[in-house]
């Protein structure tokens, strides 16, 4: 209920600030995106599991999106910037997957 | 959660195997065993803030994404369709100001015949002329020339990206060969030639801009069709016998372009667009006239 209502005011911020993104966050925005995913599929996950730690989450989260970063600045300064971002994608992405079909074992018990 | 199964070979694989099923963050797992230790206190004070806030940002994060793709998006699209559709709202308004100018002409030209109807052979000397400027649509027999490029792209040896053929390979005729054909028929006897439907005059140019030959600045495109009023046997017989001809003949088998030209009893060719018209007039009366003024030596110091 409260992780919701959280989210819905994330939202709304996100809508109402309407922050501009600077040119030099660009290329982490997509990255970002993906982590924020694998840590909701992840946290819903472990929410139907019965384990879930609202620290883990959080902490899951942001660590998420800096070590993604990380990745690809790295990757940019070292001239496989492209590259990089893709692993960090295909990673994640198959860890979202997996999650999504938890999920749907879950509720669906199939 | 089930336990993987254990793996044992390359561990490129195991890596990969244990991605695949291990899908869940394993601090998840290591804090229920850690609470399941210690059984008191299933929720901690900080729990529900700390939930909130990493919602909070996960919605932040998706929504600025969106927003920011979005906006970076249509606008780069608006200003593609804006300009399509400038450039096709321009493209009618010519359009409909060139059927107002043909409306406009005719009516000219009807008056014009009205008031030249008493004056005998002014009226038939203006038709000539008019005939000779192509400003009138004219009707005839004559020849049919028709240029085509390569119906298959030739394959492209140069550079370019794989699976690309540069434009210059798949339309190798340019306005050079376009106009090598005109000038011939003109020298072989044609009275009016059109290409593509635009008639030319004594004005026209045939140009090459942006891989598109120009016809009177009109862009065309292949297949170059070339028709040419007049004689038609001696202009074809002359035509045949040209070396123009000859050497489009060997291109054919050459480049595999296309160069046919056959008779034609009847050929209905449109008047060109009215051109403008200059004229030269006498410089006015205050301008030094070099007939009457005797330049006057001025004193230089």
């Amino acid at each position: 209920m409260i992780a919701a209502l959280a989210l819905a005011l994330g939202v709304l911020a996100g809508v109402l600030l309407h922050p501009t993104v600077p040119t030099w966050m660009e290329p982490y925005l997509p990255i970002a995106v993906v982590a924020a995913l694998d840590a909701v599929f992840g946290g819903v996950r472990a929410r139907l599991d019965g384990i879930f730690v609202a620290k883990v989450f959080v902490v899951s989260f942001v660590s998420n999106i800096v070590v993604a970063a990380l990745i690809v600045f790295l990757g940019d300064k070292l001239g496989v910037g492209g590259q990089l971002s893709t692993a960090v994608v295909v990673v994640l992405g198959i860890r979202i997957f997996g999650n999504a079909a938890a999920i749907r074992r879950h509720l669906f018990r199939a | 959660m089930s336990t993987p199964p254990p793996y044992s070979g390359n561990p490129a694989t195991s890596l990969l195997v244990d991605l695949v099923t291990n899908t869940l963050d394993p601090g998840y797992a290591e804090a229920a065993a850690r609470r399941a230790e210690r059984p008191g206190s299933p929720q901690r004070w900080y729990d529900r803030p700390v939930l909130a806030l990493g919602c909070l940002l996960v919605g932040f994060v998706l929504v600025i994404a969106y927003l920011h793709t979005n906006r970076a998006a249509p606008a780069a699209a608006r200003i593609t369709s804006d300009l399509a559709g400038r450039v096709r709202s321009a493209q009618a308004t010519a359009a409909a100001l060139g059927r107002t100018a043909d409306g406009l002409d005719a009516t000219v030209k009807q008056q014009r015949n009205a008031a030249l109807s008493g004056a005998g052979g002014l009226s038939a000397a203006l038709s000539a002329e008019e005939l000779a400027a192509g400003a009138v649509a004219v009707t005839g027999p004559g020849v049919v020339v028709t240029l085509t490029d390569p119906p298959t792209p030739t394959a492209s040896a140069a550079g370019g990206r794989a699976g690309t053929t540069p434009l210059s390979a798949t339309h190798i005729l340019t306005d050079r060969d376009v106009r090598s054909v005109v000038n011939e028929l003109w020298s072989d006897g044609a009275e009016a030639i059109s290409v593509n439907n635009i008639r030319l005059t004594s004005t026209s140019a045939i140009r090459f801009a942006g891989q598109a030959v120009l016809v009177d600045f009109e862009p065309i495109i292949g297949p170059y069709q070339i028709r040419a009023i007049g004689d038609s046997g001696s202009l074809i017989t002359r035509f045949v016998q040209s070396a123009v001809a000859s050497r489009y003949q060997t291109l054919t088998s050459a480049d595999g372009i296309g160069f046919t030209f056959s008779e034609s009893s009847k050929l209905n060719l449109p008047a060109s667009e009215a051109p403008d018209l200059r004229y030269a007039t006498a410089p006015s009366s205050t301008a030094p006239r070099p007939t009457t003024a005797v330049p006057t030596p001025t004193p230089t110091r």
